[in-house]
């Protein structure tokens, strides 16, 4: 009995209900369950150091009949990750909408999205995951649409259907397993799962219903305009978490529940959507007009780069090989959550001053608003993967595993996507360096800039330096050494 | 012979493709949320079969499939409302 | 009865379904799309009975074909009837959208039938039999959904409550209706307690016998859509900063007792097994009150337009200095 585990989920849930029966106080429930989170957070992930894997019978009734909450090194990263990032947006959120009602009308919604998050990041249960990830769609739509203008409310319609249209195809493949295993609890169904019809077309229904929420090529159509015409702190949750959870099932899926009945041209197939991300989504980044925009469509990128890893994982013996590259994953998909918040932060704070976030009319932010260009740049450092950041050691894991592999078409790849990113990254910079006036008179400091401060420091500096920490979370008892900076 | 839960679990499988299939060709957007709820009713149809296996061992059906189906309604009902609502405030944006 | 009746019988069931799932979706015709919809919607609770689900037509009934058929209803009735008359798919996508649909059902069906005959159909219906009469309720779906599989259903509280609070976000309700006449006014009278009652009973039944929080509180909700058809704006719900409330009940009920708990060395939402019936009864109570007010709130389609201002924080501000 771990009730533990039950934190990350109830807290966020009881400050939504707090926001919603007290809202002229919701900015403090709001942040104290954001808090209150992180704390509970923290303490699981070191209980993970410790004991490796947590589990919670919820309900007193064991796995099968009941549902289990379970966490390993990588939710529990991920779970970290999520918490802090969505104290920070969430802190940003409170400069960001200066209506109380606006707030009053965020806050509930915002922390019933982060309840839905933990609650996927820590579900041991299919159909469980089936209503996170329901609750976790209708709550990003409902936050995507507050900014309430048309083109929001457009994106926000497609979000929700392309979403619903996912959800219930995971559902369908959840309904085969039960039908042909008897259970929805992973750890037992990793137990008994065989190479059957069932057992493809069910893997098949549920991952196809992932890629769409996790937006990879070619079903990353949705992503930019709901991610770029959200308020800027959502953007940020939904660019660097929502996203990523539906990739983090995927992960669970294909490495700890079904590795026995997976082909390498399967994960080869994956690998491939990630390639195509990668050059797609660097290329439309590049070419993208708006800040906001470009950094959704870096998004689609960033993701493909985490598919890649999948047919390289699958194609390392088990051992010491496999778990560096496992942890490069996590810190590959910890370093850009971090980052692309930090970018979409930033992003908000000029578009709010600038009333505009046209990349070539950025000219005299650098002058204007020191500290978010510096934001940018960080944030940018670590998209592209230049060391210190997290990013640089996670690509370069990635490289090295997959020529041992044998699997030299990444290469190219990544080496295209880094060049694409160093040329986004760039622009904006170059823009932001220019001459002009367009972000408006300058201003030494303002406290809308200091929670994208903090993510573009974690993202560069104490992920890249405390990488190590990472593999010791992600892979207990591993020696790191060998890849510290 | 064919026993019920085949009957009705392929009628599911049926339903929820061509749901499926009218989600992605029609146009607007009420025909579309008829569309997605007639595809899961296909899914749900699929769970409840599923379930009508067990009455042959257990003189019951497998109440499983039938809780998660409530749960699965609900849910449906609420994606409606909310597709509803964005959908009124979209038309609304466009007269304004 | 002869089991090959109940084969034909079974046979025109599937077809009828296959066949109105397939005019509503198929039809151009909105308004007609719509009422194919709604037979779907009776006749799929007409399947759930077939297939021994009498809880899953309980709630058919009430929400899929009664809630959504409201909801669904009101938005034609603000659509725009001329309807845009979309663009004839290019045949090249047609074709290979038919092609795709056609291989998937294959592929699904395939599965289906070999999922189905992996087993010997009992799959976790022995360990609810086993556990049935720890879990304080007999009704078995009603022990999975509030005991067994209650944290599914504390997260399903949350999707409707994020469902509603999206569309209370988007903006004001949309105007009410005009006072009815006196036909329909008498039916409202009279139909507006009976729902209530029903309501209650579906509550109480729900632990012993199909029913439970969900459909009753769909009842309720039936009874605000109709106060709101007879031109009662705020469909009998009470002022905002009170409907803040009722919103949260259900949730904080489950919260509460699922902490509560713990106080006392039992797991999160693991009940003592003596005051199981208590617990469920409490949680399924606030609930039902919780689900009628969120649907009722989704069909009225924002705060209710007589007191538009008090959803909002300024006249909430002053209600709450008068109290």
């Amino acid at each position: 009995m771990n009730n533990l585990l039950a934190l990350p989920v109830v807290l966020p849930l009881l400050g939504s209900l707090l926001a919603l029966v007290w809202p002229r106080r919701a900015d403090w429930a709001g942040l104290g369950a954001s808090v209150a989170a992180f704390v509970a957070a923290g303490h699981i992930g070191a209980e993970v150091m410790r004991n490796a894997t947590l589990e919670l019978a919820v309900g007193g009734w064991a796995p099968g009949l009941g549902i289990a909450l379970r966490a390993d090194g990588l939710s529990a990263s991920l779970l970290l990750m999520s918490t802090l990032v969505a104290l920070a947006a969430g802190l940003y959120a409170t400069t960001y909408f200066a209506e109380a009602q606006k707030r009053a009308d965020f806050w509930p919604l915002w922390l019933l999205m982060i309840t839905a998050l933990h609650a996927l990041l820590l579900s041991g249960d299919l159909f469980n995951i089936y209503v996170t990830l329901e609750l976790l769609g209708l709550a990003a739509v409902a936050l995507a649409a507050l900014g309430g203008s048309r083109a929001a409310l457009q994106a926000a319609v497609r979000y929700l259907t392309v979403g619903l249209l996912g959800s219930l195809a995971f559902l369908t493949g959840v309904g085969l397993i039960y039908a042909g295993y008897g259970t929805l609890d992973m750890v037992m169904l990793a137990g008994r799962v065989d190479a059957e019809p069932a057992t493809w077309v069910a893997l098949a229904l549920m991952t196809a219903g992932l890629l769409i929420k996790s937006a990879l090529f070619p079903m990353h159509f949705w992503l930019p305009s709901a991610h770029a015409n959200a308020p800027a702190p959502v953007s940020a949750a939904l660019s660097a978490l929502v996203v990523k959870a539906a990739f983090y099932l995927v992960l669970r899926l294909w490495l700890d529940v079904f590795d026995v009945a997976l082909s390498q041209a399967s994960a080869g197939l994956l690998g491939l959507l990630g390639a195509s991300a990668v050059i797609w989504g660097s290329w439309q980044a590049y070419r993208a007009e708006r800040l906001k925009l470009l950094a959704a469509y870096s998004t689609v990128a960033q993701i493909g780069y985490l598919f890649l890893f999948i047919p390289v994982l699958l194609a390392t013996e088990p051992g010491e090989a496999r778990d560096l590259l496992f942890g490069a994953l996590v810190l590959f998909a910890l370093t850009h959550g971090f980052s692309k918040s930090a970018f979409f932060l930033g992003a908000g704070v000029i578009l709010h001053r600038a009333g505009h976030d046209r990349i070539a009319e950025l000219g005299g932010t650098a002058r204007a608003l020191p500290v978010t260009t510096f934001v940018l740049a960080l944030a940018g450092i670590a998209l592209i993967g230049l060391p210190p950041s997290g990013t640089f050691l996670a690509k370069w894991q990635l490289m090295t595993s997959a020529i041992a592999a044998g699997q030299w078409l990444w290469i190219p790849v990544i080496a295209i996507g880094t060049l694409l990113a160093g040329a986004y990254v760039f622009r904006v910079l170059g823009h932001a360096f220019g001459p002009g006036e367009g972000v408006g008179p300058s201003l030494a400091w303002a406290r809308a800039e200091l929670p994208a401060l903090l993510l573009a420091l974690v993202a560069t500096a104490v992920l890249g330096l405390g990488a190590a920490q990472v593999w010791t979370m992600v892979v207990p008892g591993s020696n790191a050494e060998g890849v510290s900076l | 012979m064919l026993s019920a839960e085949i009957i009705y679990g392929l009628t599911g499988v049926g339903l929820f493709t061509l749901g499926l299939r009218a989600t992605l060709l029609q146009a607007s957007l009420l025909a579309r949320i008829l569309a997605i709820n007639v595809c899961g009713a296909g899914v749900f149809l699929m769970f409840v079969s599923i379930a009508y296996q067990g009455l042959a061992q257990m003189q019951v059906p497998d109440p499983v499939p039938h809780a998660l189906v409530l749960t699965g309604i609900v849910v449906a009902v609420s994606a409606t409302a909310l597709a509803l609502a964005l959908g009124r405030r979209l038309r609304e944006s466009k007269d304004e | 009865m002869n089991p090959l009746l109940w084969m034909l019988l079974d046979l025109l069931l599937a077809a009828m379904l296959l066949g109105l799932g397939w005019a509503a979706v198929a039809t151009r015709d909105l308004k007609r799309g719509l009422a194919l919809f709604i037979a779907f919607g009776l006749l799929l609770a007409l399947a759930w009975a077939r297939l021994r689900a009498p809880d899953l037509a309980l709630a058919e009934a009430a929400i899929g074909a009664g809630i959504a058929g409201a909801l669904l209803l009101a938005a034609l009735r603000s659509e725009p009837q001329d309807g845009q008359p979309a663009a004839a798919p290019s045949r090249v996508f047609l074709l290979t959208l038919n092609l795709f649909s056609v291989l998937l059902a294959v592929a699904i069906a395939w599965a289906l039938l070999s999922a189905l005959a992996m087993g010997d159909g009992v799959r976790l219906a022995q360990a609810v039999t086993e556990h049935l009469s720890q879990s304080g309720v007999s009704n078995p779906v009603t022990a999975v959904l509030l005991n067994f599989r209650a944290y599914d259903t504390l997260l399903e509280l949350a999707v409707i409550l994020s469902a509603v609070l999206g569309v209370l976000a988007l903006g004001p309700a949309r105007p009410g209706y005009r006072l009815p006449g006196p036909v329909l006014y008498g039916l409202i009278r009279w139909l507006v307690p009976l729902l209530i009652v029903t309501g209650g009973y579906l509550l109480w039944v729900g632990a012993h016998a199909p029913g439970g929080a969900f459909q009753a509180g769909a009842t309720l909700a039936a009874a605000a859509v109709l106060l709101r058809l007879g031109g009662v704006d705020a469909a009998g719900l009470p002022a905002a900063v009170v409907s803040r409330w009722l919103l949260a009940a259900g949730l904080l009920a489950f919260l509460a007792v699922g902490l509560l708990v713990t106080a006392f060395g039992y797991g999160f939402v693991q009940y003592p097994p003596d005051l199981a019936a208590g617990l469920i009864l409490v949680i399924e109570s606030a609930a039902t009150l919780s689900i009628a007010v969120a649907l009722a709130l989704a069909y009225i389609g924002g705060w209710p337009s007589r007191r538009a201002q008090s959803g909002s924080l300024h006249t909430h501000t002053t209600e709450g200095g008068t109290h």
